[in-house]
C-alpha cells in the first residue's frame, strides 16, 4: 500500500474517531442542554427530618439540626437501555424531580423511570414499589397522599390512586396528553394538568371526572385551591382562577411567558411567578394587578411562605422576600447556583435545592446561609 | 456572548419558524422537519450547484491532476504550486466540495436542539424552550410541546426498528455513487473514493442511531433532495447507471466553459519528462478531446441543435 492511501485512511479513520466521539459532544452532552435529564427534587419536611432526591437518584434523609444522614442513602436504579450509545448512560442514577410526600411511616418517592417508591421514615426500608413490574412512562411531577390514598401523574397521561399502605392499584384516569404536574388534593377533590391543556377536578374516591376547563396552553404546573377558588398556571401565558365548584372561569391574567411553578396564596393575594421573569401579586377575587416583582431572570421553582414573606428564588440563583402591600422585594441571598426545584421552609429557614447538588438552609429574615449540604456521594 | 448570537440568529428563528409550520400541518412536527430541509436546501442551492459543478470539474481533471503528479511528483511545492494553478484557471475550488456540508453542520447541531426542547425530551431542556419563543407570537405558546410521533418514529428518541440507519446510509450512498468517478487516471484515487463510498454512509447510519429520529429525519429529506438534485443536474444516475448504458453528461454551461478552458489551454510541455511524450502534448493542444467534443454535441442537443437524419 502506497504512502498517500495509507495517509488517506489514516486520516478518514481520524475524521469518524472525532465524529463519534465529538458528535455527541457537539450535539449537546456537554454543551447546550443536555439530554440527560438531571432532577429538581423539592423538599419534605416532618419531625426535624428533611427528605428530598438527589441528582444520583436516591432519596436521602437529613436531620436538620445536625444535619447528618437519619439513614443511608437508598438509591433507585433506571434499567438498562439499549438503544442509546452515546449521551445517556446505560444504566444507573434516576432522575427525581417531584418534591417526596410524606405520612406518620412512609415516604413516597417517583423517578424520571417511572416508578413509585414508598420507603420507611424511620429506617430507609423499602415497602413497596409501583409498578411493581415494568415501568411507567416518565413521571416528573410529585406524588400527593391523602384519604389513604397516593396520587401520581405520569407522562402516559394517567393519574394513578394508589393504596397509600400497600401500592395496590384503585383507579386510574387517562387524560389527553403526558402529566407533568404534581396533583393537588382538597377535600374529596382531585386537580391535576395535563398537556392536553386541560385542568380536571376528579372524585379523589374513585376518579370519576367532576369537571374540566380548557385552557389555550399545556399545563405543567401544579394548582392551588384557596378560598373556593382552584388557580392554574398555563403554557398560555395565563394564570386561570376557576371557581372550585364547577370550574367555570372567574378571571384570567396574562403574563409575557409561561406559568410553570405553583402559585401561592396569602391575605387575600395571590402570588404567582412566571418564566418571564416576573412575580405577580394579585387580587384573588377579580385578578387585579396589586404589584409585580421583577426578579431579572425566569423563576420556575414555587415560592413559599414564611413568617408572612413570600420568598421566590430565580433561576440564577437568587432568592427575594417579598411584600406586596409595600411593593417591597428584598434579596435574601445570591446563591450563583441555579434554582429549579420548589422551595420550602420550616421554623424560619428556607430550604433550596440547587443544580449543583447541593441543599441550602437560608434564614427567611436575615437571609444567611445557616447551612449548605452537598447531596452528592463521597 | 457566542451562545448568545448563535440562539439569535439561528436557534430561536428555528424553534419558532419550526413551531409555527407544524401548526400548519396538522400539528405534525415530522411534516415540519420535512417542510424546513426543503426550505434549508432550497435556500443551499446554489451552493449546491457550485458543489456540483466543482466535483464534476474535479472529476474531469483527474487525468492532468495525475499528469502533474506524474512531473512533479518528487518535488511537492511546484506540485501544490501548479495544482492551484489549475484550480485556479478552470474556477474550481476543492473547497467548494465541502461548503454546502459545512453550512448545513449549524443547521443539524440547531435542528437537534431545537428537537430536544420542542418535544420536552426532558424538564430541563423543555424549560429551556420557554426563553426562545417569540413573545409577539402568540400562537408558539399554544402549540408546545410538539407531538413526537411521527409514522413509526418518536422523532425525540433513536429509530429503534433501525429502519432510519438503513435508510440515511442507504440514501448517502446512492448520492454518493451518482457522483463517483466511474474512470480514473489515478488509482489511488479511485481507491479513496471507494473507500469514501462506504465510510460516510456506515457513519452516518451510525450517528443515526444515536441521535433522535428527527435529526435522522432531516438526513434523509436532504439526501433526496441531492440526489433529485444531482439527477438533473448532471444528467441521470451517473455513476449508479450500468456502465454500458451510461452516457455523456448534460452539464451546463458554466460548466462546460469552465472545462473547456482547462482543457483547450496548452500546456507547457517543454519540460515534461520523457515518461509523458511530446505525442501527448501535441494531441492536446492540436484539438480538444474527445469527452470535450462529446458533451459539446450533448448540450448542442439539449438545446434543439439535433443533426438532421437522412
Amino acid at each position: 500500500m502506497s504512502g498517500k492511501l495509507l495517509t488517506g485512511k489514516i486520516l478518514l479513520l481520524l475524521v469518524m474517531l472525532v465524529t463519534l466521539v465529538g458528535g455527541p459532544a457537539l450535539f449537546g452532552c456537554t454543551g447546550g442542554v443536555s439530554t440527560v435529564p438531571k432532577g429538581w427534587s423539592g423538599v419534605a419536611i416532618a419531625d426535624g427530618t428533611i427528605f428530598l432526591g438527589s441528582m444520583e437518584g436516591k432519596l436521602v434523609a437529613i436531620d436538620v439540626s445536625s444535619q447528618e444522614r437519619r439513614w443511608p442513602d437508598v438509591p433507585f436504579e433506571a434499567p438498562k437501555k439499549t438503544t442509546t450509545f452515546g449521551c445517556a448512560p446505560a444504566s444507573g442514577g434516576v432522575a427525581i424531580y417531584g418534591s417526596p410526600a410524606l405520612t406518620e411511616e412512609l415516604v413516597y418517592i417517583a423517578g424520571y423511570h417511572g416508578k413509585l417508591y414508598a420507603v420507611s421514615s424511620e429506617t430507609g426500608a423499602l415497602r413497596w414499589v409501583y409498578p411493581r413490574e415494568g415501568e411507567l412512562e416518565p413521571v416528573i411531577g410529585g406524588p400527593v397522599v391523602a384519604l389513604g390514598k397516593v396520587y401520581i401523574g405520569s407522562s402516559d397521561g394517567k393519574i394513578y390512586a394508589l393504596d397509600a399502605a400497600t401500592g395496590d392499584r384503585a383507579w386510574e384516569f387517562e387524560t389527553g396528553g403526558k402529566i407533568w404536574s404534581t396533583p393537588a388534593v382538597n377535600g374529596d377533590t382531585l386537580y391535576i394538568g395535563s398537556f392536553d391543556k386541560k385542568l380536571y377536578a376528579l372524585d379523589a374516591a374513585d376518579g370519576r371526572k367532576k369537571w374540566e376547563f380548557a385552557t389555550e396552553g399545556a399545563i405543567a404546573a401544579t394548582p392551588l385551591v384557596y378560598d373556593g377558588m382552584v388557580y392554574i398556571g398555563s403554557f398560555d401565558r395565563y394564570l386561570y382562577a376557576l371557581s372550585e365548584a364547577d370550574g367555570s372561569l372567574r378571571w384570567k391574567f396574562r403574563a409575557e411567558n409561561w406559568f410553570w411553578g405553583r402559585p401561592l396564596a396569602d391575605d387575600g393575594v395571590i402570588y404567582a411567578a412566571s418564566v418571564d421573569g416576573w412575580v405577580y401579586a394579585l387580587n384573588a377575587d377579580n385578578g387585579d394587578k396589586m404589584a409585580e416583582f421583577d426578579l431579572g431572570s425566569p423563576a420556575s421553582s414555587s415560592p413559599v411562605l414564611v413568617d408572612g414573606s413570600v420568598i421566590v428564588a430565580s433561576q440564577v440563583g437568587r432568592v427575594y422576600a417579598l411584600d406586596a402591600s409595600r411593593h417591597e422585594k428584598k434579596q435574601l441571598v445570591d446563591l450563583e447556583e441555579e434554582i429549579y426545584a420548589p422551595l420550602a421552609a420550616s421554623g424560619g429557614v428556607v430550604y433550596v435545592h440547587t443544580d449543583k447538588d447541593v441543599l441550602h438552609a437560608v434564614d427567611a429574615g436575615s437571609g444567611t446561609v445557616r447551612w449548605s449540604l452537598s447531596l452528592e456521594s463521597e | 456572548m457566542v451562545g448568545e448570537i448563535w440562539d439569535l440568529i439561528i436557534l430561536s428563528p428555528m424553534i419558532n419558524v419550526l413551531i409555527v409550520i407544524s401548526g400548519y400541518l396538522l400539528h405534525n412536527f415530522g411534516l415540519a422537519i420535512i417542510a424546513l430541509t426543503i426550505i434549508v436546501r432550497f435556500v443551499t442551492l446554489p451552493l449546491t450547484q457550485k458543489q456540483l459543478r466543482a466535483t464534476k470539474a474535479m472529476q474531469e481533471m483527474q487525468p492532468k491532476l495525475a499528469e502533474l503528479q506524474k512531473k512533479h511528483g518528487k518535488d511537492k511545492a511546484r506540485l501544490a504550486q501548479e495544482q492551484m494553478r489549475m484550480y485556479k484557471e478552470s474556477g474550481v475550488s476543492p473547497a467548494g466540495c465541502m461548503l454546502p456540508m459545512l453550512v448545513q453542520m449549524p443547521i443539524w447541531i440547531a435542528l437537534f436542539q431545537s428537537i430536544i426542547r420542542v418535544l420536552a425530551v426532558n424538564p430541563e431542556g423543555f424549560l429551556n424552550l420557554a426563553r426562545h419563543l417569540y413573545s409577539s407570537w402568540s400562537q408558539v405558546f399554544s402549540l408546545v410541546p410538539l407531538n413526537s410521533k411521527f409514522l413509526w418514529l418518536d422523532l425525540a428518541v433513536p429509530d429503534r426498528l433501525l429502519m432510519l440507519p438503513i435508510l440515511v446510509g442507504g440514501t448517502m450512498w446512492l448520492q454518493q455513487k451518482m457522483v463517483m468517478p466511474t474512470t480514473s487516471a489515478d488509482p489511488k484515487q479511485q481507491a479513496q473514493s471507494r473507500m469514501m463510498l462506504w465510510m460516510m454512509p456506515i457513519m452516518f447510519a451510525f450517528l443515526t442511531m444515536q441521535f433522535p429520529a428527527g435529526l435522522a429525519l432531516y438526513w434523509v429529506v436532504s439526501n433526496v433532495i441531492t440526489i433529485v438534485i444531482q439527477y438533473y443536474m448532471v444528467g441521470g444516475w451517473g455513476g449508479l447507471a450500468p456502465a454500458g448504458a451510461r452516457k455523456a453528461a448534460g452539464r451546463d454551461k458554466k460548466y462546460i466553459t469552465h472545462i473547456t478552458r482547462v482543457e483547450e489551454k496548452p500546456v507547457d510541455y517543454a519540460d515534461v519528462g520523457a515518461d509523458i511524450g511530446a505525442d501527448v502534448g501535441a494531441d492536446t493542444a492540436q484539438k480538444a478531446p474527445p469527452s470535450l467534443r462529446m458533451f459539446k454535441q450533448q448540450a448542442k442537443r439539449s438545446k434543439g441543435h439535433r443533426p438532421k437524419r437522412r
